[in-house]
């Protein structure tokens, strides 16, 4: 008796009743005969391991070849019968496969553009509460109760003394209370204001707000560090300028325009200043020794310079022909 | 605030187009820009009506002919007081009007119209529309209108920002102009007292408690009520204001010369020729001369003739004791109120004025004089008149000026640079500042009308200013190694990139939500008390809410699938008082739909919650953080099911669960398939911070696979069969993965599972006896435990 006949007739029989096969359950019984367990494969090695030593060799390989061809065309039987697809492997002109594609909403985008410039300057980020009291978004930044610069942000109220933050200022009051200069923090977070919604303006918008405060820190060092910043975010050859305004938190104080050249004139991208004495001493600095300044940027008005965007609310509505754009 | 150059030249002579001194003041801190320039206006021409007949086919229109001196033109007009005559601003064929209205030839009604008769609207100068505007006869038709009206209407408007007291008049403003241009300021009026005749007194008594410190009162005698001589009506009106008749135009000439509000009563309407200045009644109602009744609190100052309220102080005056067309005899008023007194009362009232604005920002009080003496003069020349009383001060408040000492040295430490001593000095002095230079800087004495400037910074800023920004060099001295800089949330960072990779959107939602859509979604939500609309009066909960507004959008806009997350601060607060509220940082990431839509190489393979769940552990199992989770099924408000998401300390830190049909129907979100939701706190990139994974020798050994196949009742939970398995054996079991469910149609009450379980020991390759061993254990836990049968294989 030889081995190598039941070899043959095993891989006769296996190819035809594979062809029969019409279902995935007929393959499954199909396995099950040959390739299972105590199948007729596995009675075929339990044959060869009563063969005397010196035929082992021989049909050891015999038998590997034949459970590698007998394993290969199930599985391809499998594959066919599974999908029942013709194999698309050969024809290279079909599309790729159409991979989720994700994104970064515009607005984070910007911020965290705006955060890696700062960060490599060796300012840390800061955050801090969406609702406040009074003292910390305005009291303390030397907007008194009952003065006129009050008109300057519409406030939402939670109760008389408590607001959803007009700015991210209130952070900077926080960081201030509890360390001592130096200090070189931005500070973001969403910012809120009682305006009526419209194309340009909305219930809330994001703010990124920068604080200094040492013993040296000039106008011109603010301005050497708002012109890096400039260039770094908008480009090398931004024209830029610096106007003369007011913020109760700062004096002097400036607003920074930098030049559109498509629209041919000045847009106003971010206010700054020297930070005021007053707000100094409200947190227990000693105004005589240190002095710095603080700047504020709101990110949709720079997304919408840096996209080309017209409507703010765009943002907002999370449109995915509008998020898949970013 | 609108500024007219033809005004301010009043003032100071200079040489500068509407537009260069827009450009001019912006940088001086003054943002402004051009709203009306004849300058730049073409084809703008004093045109004649010759005649203004019906036209043919509308009876509101009329069909004019216009000369423009050389040439006549059908002209087509809707204007009601246009009559053959005038003299009118006419805009030819190709004139460009304000707001780029270009005007072109038209066909009205069926005529052919060649041009426009202007309103003053149409030109920038006003608000008026309801007729053209005439011009004075003297005009001579063709003449180009920029030399006729330019002059007079040029204007720019000045937004001045609260600190500014003394720019909200055409003298504030002529002072910035002189001090930029290095010129003198001229005295259009005299501002000196005059003498009465009369030896009469008003008495004025003040409240001790003050908000009024100084009141000036005096009485004229014989005025003639009339229209405003043009000159004064023009003035007015290239500022946009109507003129009403020559006493209120100059107290309201007065308040845009110098700043200054000042009121005028009819005498003979006061019960006494007394003032009282005091606090008003609770509830009081107070008839003022907008025409509206206002409730009044005794925090609201008012002017009394000692019986009757006759005027909200600093805010508005009384219908009852105003000027009309019979009033002969006058009180003048020129006083100074507290900034806060006035500020209060407006705010509370919800009530701005003209000498509000004014007087809560500070004014002048040695202008109060100035106005009192400019008026008496104005109305003389005006109005005819006498005074006919002494004139009444009654002041308790300083009017002299102030003192600030500015060292050279603090000048120097926040410019960063040196600014030479006599641009300093000349700045200084500029504005009327007078600098006396003292051993570390200067003295500096402060004229009355700069309330503005009380401390050292103060006159920092103005030096800074008006030496000009651009002439302090930048300085930029960080240093270009990489310096310390943190960010607490760059984990957080990391896993939007994560969850981007993905497939998902980011999406950024409205904070505030309707409170009624809030209340879907639990308890004690924090509402606005001032909120813009009902639909944004209240702050969010959780981020689902916006997200399923997301899905609804996308959905009904024609997308299949979503897949989106947001990270947002959610508050809650069992009052709404600070401490009581928590505000706390969030994600949250809904699917709906399919990852994969079907195609030409595989079917879709749809957003689940199978796939969301694999989402979780690929977050949460991150290899930097160590955590492993479980799942546990609870109750949830609006999910269902909803499972909490575990870890090794027992902690929730998530959750994953389908939203119920019922909110998605409350809501009316669009869908088609389920809606799946993850919350991940993301507290857990503090808590795990720092862990660093060990890493684990690679096993040299062959793994060795097994397939197992049970028939099992079909209500059995995979996942619980599994954990049996892996319970039986740790140390060479390495995996048990169900790959496989088959139910036969014929029999739905079982189902068969294959599974795949891998072994693999960490000391030997495993010899079939190891593993069978295990095997056998496996098949009794499981076919005792869940009743299930091993199938052949």
């Amino acid at each position: 008796m030889s081995l190598d006949k039941t070899i043959k007739g095993l891989k006769t029989s296996f190819s035809k009743e594979l062809s029969n096969c019409k279902s995935t359950q007929d393959l499954e019984n199909f396995r099950i005969k040959y390739l299972g367990r105590n199948g007729l494969l596995t009675s075929l090695f339990e044959e060869f391991n009563k063969l005397p030593a010196s035929e082992k060799p021989h049909f050891g390989k015999e038998l590997n070849i034949l459970k590698n061809k007998l394993t290969n065309e199930y599985q391809n039987a499998l594959g066919d019968k599974s999908n029942n697809k013709t194999s698309n492997d050969n024809d290279f002109s079909l599309p790729g496969y159409d991979l989720p594609d994700g994104n970064i909403h515009p607005l984070e985008q910007i911020t965290s553009e705006i955060k890696s410039i700062f960060q490599s300057i060796g300012f840390s980020v800061a955050y801090g509460p969406e609702i406040d009291d009074d003292y910390h978004n305005f009291e303390a930044l030397n907007v008194p109760k009952h003065h006129p610069a009050r008109d300057m942000q519409d406030t939402f109220f939670i109760n008389p003394n408590t607001v959803l933050r007009t700015h991210t200022s209130n952070v900077q009051i926080h960081l201030m209370e509890n360390q001592d200069p130096p200090l070189r923090h931005i500070c973001c977070g969403r910012v809120f204001r009682n305006e009526a919604v419209s194309y340009k303006s909305f219930c809330l918008f994001n703010q990124v707000e920068g604080l200094v405060v040492n013993e040296t820190s000039s106008f011109a060092e603010m301005k050497g560090t708002l012109e890096y910043f400039v260039q770094e975010m908008f480009g090398k050859d931004t024209k830029m300028r610096f106007r003369p305004s007011y913020f109760p938190f700062t004096e002097p104080s400036a607003e920074v325009d930098i030049w559109n050249n498509k629209l041919n004139q000045w847009m106003e991208i971010l206010g700054c200043g020297m930070v005021n004495p007053n707000v100094l001493s409200n947190v227990g600095y000693d105004n005589k020794k240190y002095q710095g300044f603080a700047f504020g940027m709101g990110i949709e008005r720079i997304a919408m310079i840096k996209y080309g965007i017209k409507d703010i609310r765009l943002f907002y509505q999370n449109d995915k022909r509008f998020l898949e754009q970013f | 605030m609108k500024v007219s150059l033809h005004w301010l030249r009043r003032f100071v002579d200079f040489d500068l187009s509407a537009t260069e001194l827009a450009d001019k003041l912006t940088m001086r801190g003054f943002e402004s820009e051009v709203v009306t320039d004849f300058e730049d206006l073409e084809n703008l021409v004093v045109g004649e009506v010759l005649t203004a007949g019906k036209h043919p086919d509308a009876d509101k229109l009329k069909l004019c002919t216009v000369s423009d001196g050389s040439n006549t033109f059908n002209v087509v007009c809707g204007a009601p007081n246009v009559d053959a005559g005038q003299k009118i601003v006419f805009a030819k064929v190709g004139a460009i009007l304000p707001g780029d209205f270009k005007i072109g030839k038209a066909k009205i009604r069926g005529v052919e119209s060649f041009g426009m008769i202007c309103s003053e609207r149409e030109l920038g100068i006003s608000e008026e529309h309801d007729g053209i505007m005439v011009l004075d006869d003297s005009f001579k038709a063709g003449t180009p209108v920029k030399e006729v009206l330019g002059p007079i209407f040029n204007a720019i408007d000045i937004e001045v920002t609260p600190d500014k007291a003394f720019a909200l008049s055409h003298r504030g403003i002529a002072r910035e102009v002189a001090s930029m241009i290095g010129s003198k300021l001229k005295t259009p009026i005299s501002s000196v007292k005059l003498n009465s005749s009369s030896k009469e007194v008003i008495p004025v008594q003040l409240d001790k408690k003050g908000g009024c410190t100084r009141y000036i009162a005096g009485v004229m005698k014989n005025v003639k009520v009339g229209p405003s001589p043009n000159w004064l009506a023009d003035y007015l009106k290239s500022v946009g204001q109507k003129s009403i008749n020559n006493l209120v135009d100059i107290s309201n000439f007065m308040l845009l010369e110098i700043g200054h509000p000042t009121h005028i009563f009819d005498l003979k309407k006061l019960k006494k020729p007394a003032i009282k200045v005091s606090w008003a009644k609770k509830g009081e109602k107070f008839n003022a001369l907008d025409e509206e009744t206002y409730e009044l609190n005794t925090d609201h100052m008012v002017i009394t003739d000692t019986e009757n309220t006759i005027a909200l102080a600093g805010i508005i005056g009384g219908l009852d004791s105003s000027v009309t067309d019979s009033t002969n005899e006058v009180l003048i008023e020129s006083a100074y109120f507290d900034p806060v007194t006035i500020r209060k009362g407006s705010k509370k009232l919800n009530l701005l004025s003209e000498a509000s604005r004014r007087f809560e920002r500070g004014t002048d009080p040695n202008a109060a004089s100035e106005a009192f003496n400019m008026i008496v003069q104005l109305m003389q020349e005006v109005a005819g008149g006498t005074l006919e009383t002494v004139i009444t001060d009654e002041c308790s408040m300083s009017l002299n000026n102030t003192s600030i000492n500015l060292s050279s040295e603090k000048l120097l430490k926040y410019a960063g640079q040196d600014i030479p001593e006599n641009d300093v000095e000349r700045i200084l002095n500029g504005l009327h500042i007078d600098a006396k230079k003292s051993k570390n800087g200067w003295k500096c004495s402060i004229p009355t009308f700069r309330n503005d400037l009380c401390v050292e910074t103060d006159l920092i800023e103005e030096i800074f200013r008006c030496y000009g920004y651009e002439n302090i060099e930048s300085s930029f001295n960080y240093s270009s190694i990489m310096q310390y800089a943190n960010d607490e949330e760059s984990s957080i960072f990391s896993l939007k990139h994560h969850l981007s990779s993905l497939g998902f959107h980011q999406s950024y939602n409205n904070s505030l939500e309707d409170l009624e859509e809030v209340k879907l979604f639990g308890k004690n939500a924090i509402s606005v008390v001032n909120p813009s609309s009902e639909r944004m009066n209240t702050l969010r909960t959780t981020l689902h809410a916006g997200l399923l507004k997301n899905l609804d959008f996308n959905f009904r806009n024609g997308s299949s699938n979503t897949l989106i997350y947001e990270y947002g601060t959610i508050f809650e607060g069992k009052t709404n008082q600070l401490e009581d509220i928590t505000q706390k940082s969030s994600l949250s990431c809904l699917v709906h739909g399919d990852v994969f839509a079907k195609n030409v190489h595989f079917d879709s393979i749809s957003a689940s919650f199978a796939f969301l769940k694999g989402v979780a552990c690929n977050i949460f199992e991150d290899k930097k953080l160590g955590i492993k989770i479980k799942f546990k099924e609870q109750k949830h408000y609006y999910c269902d099911p909803y499972f909490s998401i575990i870890d090794g300390k027992k902690q929730v830190i998530g959750g994953l669960g389908v939203i119920n049909q019922s909110l998605l129907k409350d809501l009316d979100i669009a869908h088609k398939h389920d809606v799946v939701v993850l919350d991940i706190d993301t507290k857990i990139f503090t808590d795990y911070r720092g862990y660093s994974t060990k890493v684990e020798d690679i096993v040299p050994f062959p793994l060795v696979s097994r397939d197992l196949n049970f028939k099992m009742d079909s209500n059995i939970k995979v996942g619980d069969v599994v954990k049996a398995m892996k319970s039986v054996n740790q140390s060479i079991l390495q995996n048990v993965l169900p790959v496989d469910i088959y139910q036969s149609k014929n029999d739905v009450t079982t189902k068969d599972v294959l599974f795949s379980l891998s072994f693999q020991s960490p000391k030997k390759t495993l010899e079939d006896k190891d593993v069978n061993t295990i095997i056998t254990e496996i098949i009794n836990v499981v076919s005792k435990k869940f009743n299930a049968k091993l199938r052949d294989n």
